[in-house]
């Protein structure tokens, strides 16, 4: 009988000396694999990322290099320009305004962010917060003017614009945008996703609807607030058409309309282009560069839905 | 509390920017208000006499030489005629087709914001003489008040002068324009061992784009009539061919003739045999103006481009007229412009003749083509001791476009309010018969019927 343990403890001894062997190849061949599976696609996504970080940044760099150019190079296809040019900044300063207009386009770009921002808090605590009767179909409305394209109502918002007299002015640019669906919606899912129970403790403190806004929900929310305020003057910064339909006179025009006007038909400056191009990108760079961790917290902790 | 301050502040600031935005820019532009319309003869602007008018010129959309000359001859003139006040003004909006000058105008007359003078060009001239109100200039001013505009010391080419005409009457004054000229770059073909090629037929250039074909491997001919936005120059070309564009009356399309067919199928026969590059009109001229199309077909009006191109290539630049089709006579069409007075107003009337006759003077012609570098529609003045005979001398490049002028064929205007419309229907005909592999006379007959059809 005593064999018999024996027997039975050897041969499980042995059996589980192989066993763990066994598992120890096996955790080594798995652990070699989880590293190659790591390690492949890890590769692969840099190689990816590299990849677009290089079709993001080449096209700005393009445009630095054209600027840099001898104007009679605009068009030369080395990837460094030489010898290096300041005429085409030269031109632009010459030719245009561009001080002013990319004066006239941070303001028209602030104001427009500043009052979509606003206007989105406060609608989007209404449709959040509140329950009224024919809530759902506003907010479809609201939603619905996000789908309406621009080409359908410029028209008619020039013609209100030249009746208010605000042709030619900054604040034509900036009235007829001075609320955004798109942001009213953003917020709307940022408050609903808000706790319901730290906005019931607030109103058992006794605050009204204005202080719990601006003391409980807004202090929470800087983080997407940051990112959609952001937002709101890069697009605003960026807009072309509308900017280009109100002003007709370059002295008080906004820096999309200095760019252009070095395009045309009896040729474009390309050199010029590049110049006034880089000079209206530097703004938003700088933003950037100060506002980049608000950035990044806002579009990766708070996140955008 | 530190949210709170910096929201109000927020909401404070964005007030204070609309309110302080609207105080900088302010409205700038003057309205056209008055009398009705009226044909009778305009009255003459006393001395005392103050009018303020405004003149949308594209021109004044493109920064450099464009604008400071065009603004230069505004104060010029208001220095002349001191009780008239000039705004210029570039059209409203964003893009740089000729039909956005036209809806530029448009728009702004819908706002009751319409310009008092504009440069518009001639595709629109049936639209603008008969559906947008442009007032006819022979019959405010008289025919001979017209006709002595044109004259005077160095009188207007007589091709060009009957540009803004329709049905007789004078709606515009021409103002600039250019003509299709083929352009060459002399030192790639000097290299292909071809230093005097032969141009005067389209024969004779498809021997010349074979040949560097051959000795280059790449299509080196690009046509910029043959696409979209060429549609003035194609014209050119099928005319140059026997085809017609409208019938004389202005009634009907023409475009599917034979003339017309056998234009588009000596295009086509260019791109099949691998001459022709298949590229936007932009991408057409820079494609020149880089070296990467080494003939092009394209208007005069980008001559300093394409010096710029040449100098930066370092490479020789050369040019001549449009190709003929045997011994067809060519017919050169013209791009470009003439001016219109859009306003009702007598007094703002009387106010745009003066400028219209101010900036179609020689003076104003000199500054015109020797800084912006346009045709002098009064070509006398660059022969014998005229005050552009130097820079002719001087621009050996503008001498085809000058020649072409005398023997300049009108760019036809679609009838109707879809100009626009038959324009790009002819577009797309003419590039889906060359690049697109469609059969021409059924592609272009088509059109031709379809075209028709939008004819009201």
């Amino acid at each position: 009988m005593a064999f018999v343990p024996v027997a039975d403890i050897t041969l499980p001894v042995r059996t589980t000396a192989t066993t763990i062997r066994s598992q120890d190849r096996a955790r080594t061949t798995v652990k070699t694999a989880s590293r190659r599976h790591i390690r492949v696609p890890a590769v692969v996504g840099h190689i990816v990322l590299i990849v677009v970080a290089f079709a993001s940044i080449f096209p700005i760099y393009w445009m630095f290099a054209t600027a840099f150019r001898e104007p009679v190079d605009a068009s030369a296809q080395t990837i460094f320009p030489w010898p290096l040019s300041l005429d085409s900044f030269t031109t632009v300063w010459q030719q245009i305004p561009i001080l002013s207009m990319i004066g006239n386009t941070f303001v028209m770009a602030l104001s427009v962010a500043a009052c979509q921002l606003v206007i989105a808090i406060l609608a989007a605590y209404g449709f959040s917060m509140w329950q009224f009767p024919g809530k759902n179909v506003l907010f479809l409305f609201f939603i619905g003017s996000w789908l309406v394209p621009f080409q359908v109502t410029m028209i008619p918002n020039y013609v209100l614009i030249s009746q208010l007299g605000l042709l030619g002015t900054i604040a034509g640019v900036i009235v007829p945008n001075i609320c955004s669906a798109f942001a009213v919606m953003l917020m709307r899912q940022h408050m609903q996703s808000f706790p319901r129970e730290l906005i019931d403790a607030a109103h058992m403190d006794g605050r009204n609807s204005w202080g719990i806004l601006l003391r409980v929900v807004l202090p929470n929310m800087r983080p997407a607030l940051a990112a959609l305020g952001i937002m709101l003057f890069i697009e605003a910064w960026n807009n072309y058409l509308w900017p280009a339909l109100i002003f007709q006179h370059q002295s008080n025009a906004l820096v999309q309309v200095g760019i252009r006007s070095f395009l045309g038909s009896e040729g474009d400056n390309w050199g010029a282009i590049m110049a006034a191009s880089g000079l209206a990108c530097l703004p938003i760079f700088l933003i950037y560069l100060f506002l980049q961790r608000y950035i990044v917290d806002g579009f990766v902790r708070s996140g955008l839905r | 509390m530190p949210i709170s301050i910096r929201l109000a502040a927020v909401a404070v600031t964005a007030v204070a920017a609309l309110a302080l935005t609207g105080c900088v820019g302010g409205a700038s532009a003057a309205t056209s208000t008055g009398a009705a319309g009226s044909v009778a003869t305009i009255p003459t602007l006393g001395p005392d006499q103050k009018v303020s008018i405004t003149f949308e010129s594209y021109n004044l959309a493109q920064a450099g030489a464009w604008t400071d000359t065009i603004q230069g001859l505004i104060s010029t003139f208001e220095s002349q005629h001191p009780n008239i006040t000039v705004t210029g003004q570039a059209p409203a909006t964003a893009a740089g087709a000729n039909t956005s000058y036209i809806s530029s105008v448009q728009t702004e007359m819908l706002a009751g914001n319409a310009p008092d003078v504009a440069q518009l060009t001639f595709d629109g001239l049936d639209y603008i003489a008969n559906d947008m109100g442009a007032q006819p200039i022979s019959q405010l001013v008289g025919e001979q008040a017209v006709q002595d505009a044109f004259g005077g010391q160095y009188p207007m080419n007589a091709k060009a002068t009957k540009l803004g005409d329709w049905n007789g009457v004078t709606y515009g004054i021409p103002y600039v324009f250019s003509t299709p000229v083929l352009w060459y770059n002399a030192t790639a073909l000097a290299d292909a061992g071809i230093t005097h090629p032969d141009f005067s037929t389209w024969d004779g250039l498809e021997k010349v784009a074979q040949t560097l074909k051959a000795k280059t491997g790449t299509a080196p001919l690009t046509i910029s009539c043959t696409v979209t936005g060429g549609d003035w120059c194609m014209q050119g070309i099928i005319k140059s061919n026997g085809g017609s564009i409208v019938s004389a009356d202005h009634s009907t399309i023409e475009f599917g003739d034979d003339g017309s067919v056998g234009a588009v199928e000596e295009m086509r026969k260019l791109n099949d045999e691998g001459l022709l590059q298949n590229l936007d009109s932009a991408s057409m001229y820079n494609a020149f103006a880089s070296g990467k199309s080494l003939i092009q077909v394209q208007t005069s009006a980008l001559q300093s481009m394409f010096m710029a191109g040449a100098k930066a290539g370092g490479w020789q630049l050369k040019n001549t007229t449009l190709p003929a089709f045997g011994t067809t006579p060519v017919a050169p069409t013209n791009s470009g412009s003439a001016l219109f007075i859009m306003s009702k107003d007598p007094a703002k009337q009387a106010a745009a003749w003066e400028f219209i006759k101010f900036m179609t003077s020689p003076t104003a012609y000199e500054q015109i083509s020797t800084k912006i570098g346009y045709l002098p529609l009064r070509d006398t003045m660059t022969e014998g001791d005229g005050p552009l005979a130097a820079w002719a001398k001087s621009n050996p490049l503008v001498a085809p476009n000058i020649a072409q002028l005398q023997k300049l064929q009108p760019w036809e205007s679609y009838p109707g309010s879809n100009y626009s419309q038959i324009s790009t229907i002819f577009s797309k005909a003419v590039e889906d018969s060359i690049y697109y592999g469609k059969d021409p006379k059924t592609t272009m007959q088509a059109a031709q019927q379809q075209a028709q059809a939008l004819v009201k």
